[in-house]
């Protein structure tokens, strides 16, 4: 099953966690969510999943955009 | 009454206003804050004694303005019992300002109105060159200001990389407003910039992998600052310091640099020119032993 892609590089704060929570909701525990956003989100949502209990699994990068791969609390 | 009498009377917080005869009372607040008891107190005297009014001053005092001279010594024997003292002005240690510091603000990182107390027993009008103003603000979102102040203080957070889990994905480099961390040159490091780094902790709180950690959770001292006609904003000095005692006993040799070097009417931003932040970064640094 690939892992489902949410892009978030259209959104400003608060929106930016807001959609991170809700697309978190589709997810199974343990499972994974792949998030594309601008650098000046990061701070906030990577923050927002950490005190959510969730992990940043992996970091990849592309000119000036970073795709988190987020593995759900479980 | 001669103008050194009005002198003596500014110094213990009565200040001339305008019109002939009335004084402003200025009160003895710590970090901008009052006891429900004392606000009843303040209200009670300004109606008793004033016109009702009471002014807030840009650094967290309170005033009560309209007070006659000849009841100046009634005003100040009402408000003791409620332990609202009357402030100062003149050439002394001013009010010390603060913010709400870690045990309110989720951004906290200091203890600001403890250190506030702490710096305001030991020398809140106590007599220096030129009027000194203390302020600490809990982070580096510097609520306070610490920049204008004569000193001020921030907490700071000094972040420590450790090598094991990081996977080099950029997020702290993103996130540092600074710019202040950089990837050695064979890629295998990460360094930061102490002299760039702001100590706000935000590559911290976004590391993934839990490689960058708090070394240091402190304080960081700013000299020099005021506003006034020319003003001029305060520069760091030493060291991340790690304890209030630290910072007090760095602050008490900042103060006894300013009584020896500062001219009467010099603020200390100005003595600062003349001799270099070196010489005062040297005077205290010896005179505490502190890095």
């Amino acid at each position: 099953m690939t892992t489902p892609l949410l892009d978030i590089t259209g959104d400003v704060c608060p929106m930016t966690f807001v959609k991170v929570k809700l697309g978190l909701h589709e997810i199974i525990p343990s499972g994974k969510l792949n998030v594309r956003l601008k650098e000046e989100a990061l701070k906030n949502v990577i923050s927002a999943l950490k005190a959510g209990g969730h992990r940043v699994t992996n970091v990849a990068r592309e000119e000036g955009i970073f795709v988190l791969e987020i593995t759900k609390d479980g | 009454m001669s103008e050194a009498g009005f002198k003596e009377l500014k110094k213990g917080g009565m200040m001339r206003q305008a019109e002939a005869g009335l004084f402003s009372v200025r009160l003895h607040v710590v970090g901008g804050r009052l006891a429900t008891p004392q606000l009843r107190a303040i209200r009670e005297a300004a109606d008793r004694f004033g016109r009702g009014e009471i002014h807030l001053t840009t650094r967290q005092g309170v005033e009560i303005p309209h007070v006659p001279q000849d009841a100046l010594a009634a005003v100040k024997e009402f408000l003791a019992p409620s332990g609202v003292g009357v402030g100062v002005c003149g050439p002394t240690v001013r009010t010390v300002t603060a913010c709400q510091g870690c045990r309110v603000c989720p951004s906290g990182v200091i203890d600001s109105p403890e250190l506030a107390g702490a710096v305001d027993r030991e020398l809140y009008g106590k007599p220096v060159p030129h009027k000194f103003k203390v302020g600490v603000s809990g982070c580096v979102n510097n609520c306070m200001k610490a920049e204008e102040n004569d000193v001020g203080i921030k907490g700071w957070i000094e972040p420590r990389w450790e090598t094991p889990a990081c996977t080099f994905c950029g997020v702290c480099q993103a996130v540092c407003q600074t710019k202040a961390i950089a990837t050695s040159g064979d890629g295998r490091a990460l360094l930061i910039d102490p002299a760039l780094c702001i100590g706000c902790g935000d590559c911290i709180t976004s590391c993934p992998t839990g490689s960058m950690r708090e070394e240091i959770r402190g304080y960081r001292i700013f000299a020099g600052g005021k506003f006034g006609r020319t003003p001029s904003l305060g520069k760091r000095i030493l060291g991340i310091l790690r304890t209030k005692e630290e910072t007090m006993a760095a602050i008490l040799a900042v103060l006894d640099f300013f009584r020896e070097h500062g001219k009467p009417r010099e603020r200390f931003g100005d003595t600062l020119r003349r001799t270099g932040f070196p010489a005062l970064e040297t005077f205290v640094k010896e005179r505490t032993g502190l890095p």
